[in-house]
């Protein structure tokens, strides 16, 4: 009842401007406002109810209700509840006014949808181009539903250099990426150094941006999309698709059954198991510990091997499809997982204990790249980095999904807020993933793996989800359409959020802090520029006879 | 012949640089993979290095972005001469799904001249252990390029104004080696 008591409150301030209301369930709340009262309503929602900032959202509805839109969305952790607060702006004039005053983290989201959508937001302090390309003209917005996902302005210009702002008096700038030894994805920082100390920095990324919503809305169907909803991240793949598909499962109330939950809960921590490994082992390397590098990717390979078992790939599983999943875990499967379990808690025991007393670990690390309660809460910071901050959050048991309410686990949280704390947390948390796995192996129940869907999925719902991904929470949003796939997905990946407080976390420390600084937050700049598109160009379906296909195809290799 | 001059130019351990142009860090992880002890490519000479202007070899991943295109080009000419440049991963290779995407560019030869392709997404590291083995000589090739005598491509691409919605067979030329 949760859900209606917060409806109550806001009804209660803003009573006359709520225009509609969807209350799906207990845990998730669609709230549709006049578009002059969102910053109010946001602001009350974020400062005075203490909710946690999630993600804010520009949708181009104009061909289903000739307007656009706006979707700002909150989570309130302690009551399990999701809510998004909708509004409709008109198609001749989109703009809203901006939320990044009263709620800092929503800086990159309007940022955003102004590049991608064209939505205005008004007021915004810092109105540079983030995610296209520098040579795309300004005017021409990918994700509205009149521009194809293939088309390149022809005003593009390859030449175009992006403009940098001016460096503070008496700092010098020193670039760091694209392409850096201790980056492994493309984006750029320009540091501002005085002396050895980093006073402030630029980033200019999105490198990694594919269009991948797009391509969802325009070209692919819903069961399409699980499998490129993996690729948004090479790590944290599962996560993605596994979010993607309960938000399109929540928005149609389809309930997957029991063992495919299961299923989804121990390919899931199977990857948290990977990541976590994974990156202790890069974090050592950054400082310089090549030993526990090799370690733990030692360590770390039967785990792969495992998830090559189960679902044929090793990192990529395409588990998931509406309503269900494709991979069955039979039990000769579940006694070599048992194996690999207990051969891995053995020895990461002996890792933690060897990093644990590390002291040139500790010194590297220890009150280096320094978050707090306060940034953390302006910011919008989610798992490891706000849990090793102390704040209590993890979707796992905030936001149950799959078969998380029927296992037990701890949260492990420190309360340092520097590197050397996320380093503790991460590593507790491994432990924590190989007891949910057993303790799924021990319930699981024989049953189907896919629940049948009926004919087409409704038009026009709107979904949630919510994943602990090893980074964060990662967040999709969906909007069902036609032509059997979604009017709009957005995606918020963990580091969206966490990447925008990196500045602040490096700020008056050493230049050479600032690797290891951002490597803790197991920067996935692929998540965070997935890109984001997907629309739904629906235009009329069209026969076409087999001459016509093929003079169309010769037109096209002509073209090339 | 590229193989022996290969041999000849790269006889003895090969330092790499790995360049990630956009790819989704899939392949990224499995390179790192190949230089841990499971994989170990150490045994064969090669190391990663930090910088283009050390390396022998770039091996790319990723479709080529609009926004890193330049940046590409830069670190493949930072190279010193003789070099070689490994496409790694579907994205490398071919674009991936993604080839035809607003902000994307297409296959990291339309950026830098590509010598070797490693196909997979992600390739297994030891695909990578292969395909690297293969150019540099230890061993040989399993297989052989086969042109196909085909015109046009038979598959009509997956547009919405271009789907095939007749149940009319699209009729396949014969393929024959030439």
């Amino acid at each position: 009842m949760v859900a209606r008591d917060r409806l109550e409150q806001l009804r209660g301030k803003f009573g006359s401007a709520i225009q509609r209301v969807d209350l799906p369930g207990d845990s998730r709340l669609f709230v549709f406002v006049e578009p002059s009262v969102v910053k109010n309503i946001c602001q009350y929602i974020f400062r005075d109810l203490d909710a946690r900032y999630v993600i804010s959202i520009g949708i181009d509805d104009r061909p289903f209700s000739g307007n656009f839109m706006v979707a700002h969305n909150f989570a309130f952790d302690e009551d399990h509840l999701l809510c998004s607060v909708l509004t409709y702006l008109p198609s001749n004039n989109p703009k809203i006014d901006s939320i990044s005053d009263v709620v800092p983290a929503a800086n990159w989201a309007e940022r955003e949808m102004r590049d991608l959508v064209g939505i205005e937001p008004v007021g915004h302090r810092y109105l540079k181009r983030l995610v296209l390309p520098d040579g795309w003209p300004e005017g021409e917005h990918p994700l509205r539903k009149d521009f194809s996902w293939d088309h390149v302005p022809k005003e593009f210009n390859d030449e175009r250099e992006f403009t940098f702002d001016e460096p503070p008096e008496g700092c010098t700038v020193v670039p760091f990426g694209p392409f850096h030894p201790t980056l492994d994805e493309p984006a750029h920082f320009r540091l501002y150094v005085e002396g050895e100390m980093v006073r402030g920095c630029e980033y200019r990324g999105f490198m990694a941006h594919r269009g991948i919503e797009k391509m969802a809305e325009s070209v692919l169907g819903y069961n399409d999309i699980p499998m490129l909803a993996e690729r948004i991240c090479g790590i944290c793949g599962c996560v993605h698709s596994v979010a993607y598909v309960q938000a399109v499962e929540s928005a149609v109330a389809l309930k997957p059954p029991p063992r495919a939950e299961y299923i989804r809960t121990i390919m899931l921590e199977i990857e948290r198991l990977h990541s976590h490994l994974l990156w202790v082992g890069l974090a050592c390397h950054i400082v310089g510990f090549d030993t526990l590098f090799m370690q733990s990717f030692r360590i770390r390979e039967p785990i792969m091997w495992i998830a090559e078992k189960i679902s044929g790939n090793r990192k990529t599983y395409a588990l998931c499809v509406i309503g269900g999943v494709r991979w069955d875990i039979t039990p000769v499967l579940k006694s070599e997982l048992r194996q690999v379990l207990d051969k891995l808690e053995a020895e990461w025991r002996e890792v933690v204990a060897a990093v644990s007393k590390d002291k040139n670990i500790q010194k590297r690390t220890v009150g280096v790249g320094l978050t707090n309660r306060d940034l953390v809460k302006n910011a919008g910071l989610v798992g490891p980095v706000a849990r090793a901050a102390g704040v209590d959050i993890d979707c796992r048991r905030d936001h149950p999904y799959a078969a998380y309410d029927r296992v037990e686990f701890d949260v492990i949280t420190a309360g340092g807020g520097d590197v050397w704390s996320r380093l503790l947390v991460r590593m507790s948390e491994v432990f924590e993933s190989i007891r949910i796995i057993r303790q799924c192996l021990e319930r699981m129940d024989d049953g189907p793996l896919q629940s049948p869907v009926d004919g087409e999925l409704p038009v026009g719902r709107m979904g949630l989800s919510s994943v602990e991904a090893p980074r964060g929470e990662s967040h999709h949003f969906v909007i069902t359409g036609e032509n059997n796939r979604p009017r709009r997905w957005r995606v918020r990946a963990p580091t969206y959020q966490n990447l925008q407080a990196v500045p602040m976390m490096i700020k008056d420390q050493q230049i050479a802090d600032m690797t290891i600084s951002l490597g803790s937050i197991d920067p996935c700049f692929s998540c965070t520029d997935r890109l984001e598109t997907i629309d739904l160009r629906s235009g009329a379906t069209r026969v076409w006879s087999q001459r016509e296909l093929l003079e169309l195809a010769r037109a096209k290799e002509v073209r090339r | 012949m590229l193989k022996n001059l290969c041999q000849k130019m790269f006889g003895r351990s090969l330092w790499v640089y790995h360049a990630n142009s956009g790819g989704c860090n899939g392949c990224d992880i499995e390179v790192l993979n190949v230089l841990t002890p499971y994989y170990d490519v150490e045994r064969f000479g090669i190391k990663l290095v930090g910088s283009p202007r050390h390396a022998d070899v770039m091996l790319c991943q990723g479709p080529a972005m609009h926004s890193t295109a330049r940046a590409l080009k830069r670190a493949y000419d930072a190279m010193p001469a003789p070099k070689l440049v490994f496409a790694i991963g579907s994205c490398a290779c071919g674009g991936g799904i993604w080839f035809d995407s607003y902000p994307v560019l297409g296959p990291v030869e339309r950026v830098v001249p590509v010598n070797y392709y490693i196909p997979g997404c992600p390739p297994r590291p030891e695909a990578i252990i292969y395909g690297v083995a293969v150019a540099v000589g230890l061993v040989d090739k399993k297989t052989a390029p086969i042109q196909l005598k085909q015109l046009v491509l038979p598959i009509p691409r997956y547009h919405p104004n271009e789907l095939c919605g007749s149940g009319e067979m699209v009729v396949y030329e014969r393929a024959e080696k030439v």
